[in-house]
């Protein structure tokens, strides 16, 4: 019988090449992991932020100083974005990535944390207090604040400060532009909150109810003066699938509440909201713009211009 | 009491949810005696999960996710088919690898349309809620399409199941016929992806079947008692949803479940109790 | 062939698994006529049978059925298996059973009728099974599962019913019932065609004998078929010539452990 000693020596030197490849990948890794990269010139930050409109926010404190990049692409769903291989190594070689908070990114966050890397993490929402939900509303999540602060302009302005203080100390020498930047985009902010509200009078205060797809518009109706009803994704994410007893509620309070519409975001699936629009007779809006801005040539190419095409969708439902 | 048992079906969605649990439980519980009978579970859930690539491709195609969901399904049922003539890999090698790849596919392409991720909820253990009046025309339409298939070629499908070498020898062509019996299970699936989604219908094709094998000894018996069990477990388990407040396709696996435990305990000659008194006049 | 012929084999030539199982095989079967085939184990007995149904292609030869080849459909031969080719859980009931012997009458879209069903009934009563017509299948001992079986090979209305190894495993008295139903089959002009380990059987019971190792050895009445050359050939090293007496080593004849242990060489040797 030949073919036993035959396999034992073919079997003897593959082992300890397959070892070393393995220890060859696993040092390779390792290296890979702690190989950031230095921005270079001091005077011009690398700044990645992960939404379009957060972007377009800290472009406006930049000025012409640097270019803001962005992760989550228009019309991707920040709640349940899922980063590309490339996507990650872009934010591994920024020296800041500015993101939402709050738990809007979800697990994107502790993925941004751990792809190494210099780049510090800067959370625009610090320090804004947190709002509870209304009865109507759905209950957050143990652990859960709701996170879509920037549908309030005013909150927006510590938004700004935050990312004014980040650029300050990551970029010392622009400190003076930063500051002049961010009070300039601050009293525009101030503009839009006056110019939201002249448009919100013209709904009678009685009416003024909104039915929305998921909790997103919670500081917006704390603002201007809205309640919410109810929505039919039953948290402040878009992962909850509604059960048939809430969509149940949900219709009895639209009938009871009389609300007209209910809204849903552009690239949102309106078909449950259909099923109770069906149900209860009211309309839907399928082309609110909130999570993110349009491309260069659309209807909302920055947050100013998000905000106020939103406003003039939902003032125009009630008409 | 009375309008306990109406008040979830006053709302339109509920009616349509119901009318298209039933349809599931009926379909699949028909067809699934014969996936218990021929050992096609796991062939079953592949299928089931391999609809994910054509329902991505709908997608970013804007047509209908169900006649997506029907192309991948009858592309697979076909690859199957053709994968375990040659021979080269068993058959369950062969489910296991086209199972994987297409699932997997479906995964790339969706993470490329990058919005709608809920959907992948949806599609995964079903959107019973979301069932629009053209959704259940188009499954009534599968469904009537795929019992009356079954009820013609009845004797034949008994006869390719039970004995393959009579069928051969008969001129029935036992392969043509497991074709069309894949065939059958792509539809079926398709049927269900809206109530119990691709990961939950490999129970409803598998369990109210078992259910009815242990109470019954003739297939006749055993599908028109499978069907019963199906629908009636759909109900339930709707009813158990609304009041419970949980997740209605889930809701309905678990109520077809807890029936086959009762008849696997409780069963009259084949069930657990029944065999250990039987055990037990014997000693 | 001649007119007076049934069933005519020319030159017929079947591979299985690889490998040439049937070499020219050249045999014709009068009308009525009772064969034994018998052989070693590997010999092939079963893929002959095959052959005859068309379940194994022909790699040579013609099979001729009074002008019409086999495997069409409605075709006049039934196949009797060895018995555990079937799925004994599945709920079917012994007159389920002998209707599938029917189907091949039956259109694709035909339901059974009456004159179907009296059939089946008929067939039961004649196997002495009537009484079981209504019970699953599984339930039956394995001399009235074979019965059932028989049955329905009956229910298709045969000219020729091939039997595979009816003998093995069965008593006596089940043997002796058999072979009194091949003998009301001669009579109603089924010619069978019976494969055998039990050559005693064979030789006294039968009026013509196959004897098959891979290639037909010899073939008519027995007295010309068990020679001392004859056997020699076919069983090779089993047979065993004494003074006056021929001893083969075959598995045991007519008793249960021994049909068992044939069937496993079987499966083993690839003649399944």
């Amino acid at each position: 019988m030949t073919a036993p000693p035959a396999r034992r020596r073919v079997t003897a030197p593959l082992l300890p090449m397959i070892l070393a490849l393995v220890a060859a990948a696993v040092l390779l890794a390792a290296a890979g992991c702690g190989a950031g990269s230095d921005s270079g010139d001091r005077g011009r930050l690398d700044v990645v932020a992960a939404e379009s409109f957060l972007a377009d926010i800290a472009q406006n404190v930049a000025g012409d100083r640097f270019t803001v990049r962005t992760l989550i692409p228009p019309g991707a769903d920040p709640h349940a974005f899922e980063p590309a291989p490339k996507d990650l190594g872009e934010v591994a070689a920024a020296d800041l990535v500015i993101v939402n908070g709050g738990g809007l990114e979800g697990p994107l966050l502790d993925t941004l944390t751990n792809v190494g890397g210099s780049a510090t993490i800067v959370d625009a929402s610090a320090g804004l207090k947190t709002r509870t939900p209304q009865p109507g509303e759905p209950p957050l999540g143990a652990g859960q604040i709701d996170p879509h602060f920037w549908l309030d302009p005013v909150a927006v302005q510590t938004y700004v400060a935050n990312i004014r203080d980040a650029f300050v100390k990551a970029d010392p020498s622009g400190a003076a532009a930063y500051a002049v930047n961010a009070a300039a985009y601050s009293a525009k902010l101030k503009q839009l909150d006056a110019w939201i509200k002249a448009q919100v009078a013209q709904i009678p205060a009685q009416d003024r109810t909104l039915v929305m797809n998921h909790a997103s518009h919670g500081y917006f109706a704390d603002r201007y003066g809205f309640q919410i009803v109810g929505t039919v994704l039953p948290g402040v994410g878009t992962a909850d699938t509604p059960t048939a007893r809430q969509l149940g509620d949900l219709t009895q309070a639209i009938r009871r509440s009389g609300a007209k519409a209910i809204f849903v975001e552009i690239d949102e699936n309106p078909q449950l909201a259909e099923q109770i629009a069906a149900e209860t007779g009211v309309r839907v809006v399928t082309d609110l713009l909130d999570h993110s801005l349009t491309a260069a040539g659309g209807v909302a190419p920055t947050y100013i211009a998000m905000m106020k095409y939103d406003t003039q969708r939902i003032v125009e439902a009630f008409r | 009491m009375i309008h306990w048992l109406t008040e979830p079906f006053t709302l339109q969605f509920m009616q349509r949810a119901l009318a298209a649990s039933l349809i599931v439980g009926v379909v699949c519980s028909v067809l699934g005696c014969f996936v218990v009978l021929r050992a096609m579970a796991f062939l079953g859930d592949a299928l089931a999960h391999a609809v994910l690539p054509g329902v991505a491709i709908a997608y970013l195609l804007g047509a209908n996710i169900l006649a997506g969901a029907l192309v991948a399904a009858l592309v697979v049922a076909a690859g199957i088919g053709l994968f375990s003539r040659r021979g080269a890999v068993k058959e369950d090698t062969a489910i296991g690898i086209l199972f994987a790849a297409a699932l997997a596919l479906g995964v790339v392409l969706i993470s490329t349309v990058r919005s709608y991720a809920t959907d992948l909820t949806h599609i995964l253990f079903g959107n019973v809620l979301g069932v629009s009046p053209g959704d259940l025309w188009l499954t009534g339409a599968l469904a009537v399409g795929v019992l009356a298939t079954i009820l013609l070629l009845y004797k034949e499908l008994l006869l390719a199941s039970f004995d393959p070498v009579l069928a051969h020898t008969l001129g029935r062509r036992p392969e043509l016929l497991r074709f069309v019996m894949l065939v059958l299970l792509a539809l079926t699936v398709v049927v269900s992806l809206q109530t119990v989604g691709v990961g939950l219908v490999a129970a409803m094709l598998v369990t109210p079947a078992a259910t009815a094998y242990l109470l019954t000894r003739r297939l006749s018996s055993m599908m028109a008692l499978a069907a019963v069990i199906g629908a009636a477990s759909s109900v339930t388990g709707l009813y158990v949803s609304y009041y419970l407040n949980v997740a209605s396709g889930a809701a309905v696996v678990l109520t077809a479940t807890a029936a086959f435990l009762v008849a696997f305990v409780a069963a009259p000659g084949r069930g657990v109790l029944a065999r250990r008194a039987a055990m037990r006049r014997a000693a | 062939m001649s007119t007076d012929d049934c069933l005519s084999l020319e030159n017929v030539t079947v591979a299985y698994r690889g490998r040439t199982a049937l070499d020219a095989v050249t045999m014709a079967v009068p009308h009525g006529g009772q064969v034994a085939i018998v052989g070693p184990n590997g010999a092939g007995k079963s893929t002959l049978f095959k052959a005859l149904v068309g379940l194994l292609p022909l790699r040579a030869g013609r099979i001729e059925l009074r002008d019409r080849a086999p495997g069409t459909q409605a075709q006049p031969i039934a196949y009797v298996p060895q018995r555990e080719e079937v799925d004994w859980t599945f709920p079917v009931t012994v007159s389920d059973v002998v209707m599938m012997g029917r189907y091949g009458r039956l259109g694709w879209l035909r339901r059974p009728r009456a004159a179907d069903r009296e059939l089946v009934a008929d067939c039961l009563d004649e196997l002495g099974m009537a009484d079981f017509a209504g019970r699953p299948v599984g339930d039956l001992s394995g001399g009235q599962q074979q019965r059932v079986f028989l049955a329905r090979a009956l229910a298709q209305e045969p000219h020729v019913l091939l039997l595979d190894e009816p003998f093995s495993g069965v008593d006596v008295g089940a043997k002796e019932a058999l072979l009194d139903i091949l003998e009301r089959l001669r009579r109603r002009g089924i010619t069978v065609l019976v494969s055998t380990h039990d050559l005693q059987t064979a030789s006294q019971r039968f009026e013509l004998v196959a004897l098959l190792n891979g290639r037909l050895i010899a073939y008519g009445p027995p007295p010309e078929v068990f020679t001392a050359e004859h056997i020699g050939t076919a069983f090779g090293g089993h047979a065993l010539f004494l003074e006056g007496m021929m001893v083969i080593d075959e598995c045991g004849t007519g008793e249960v452990a021994g049909g068992q242990h044939c069937r496993d060489h079987e499966r083993d040797v690839g003649d399944a």
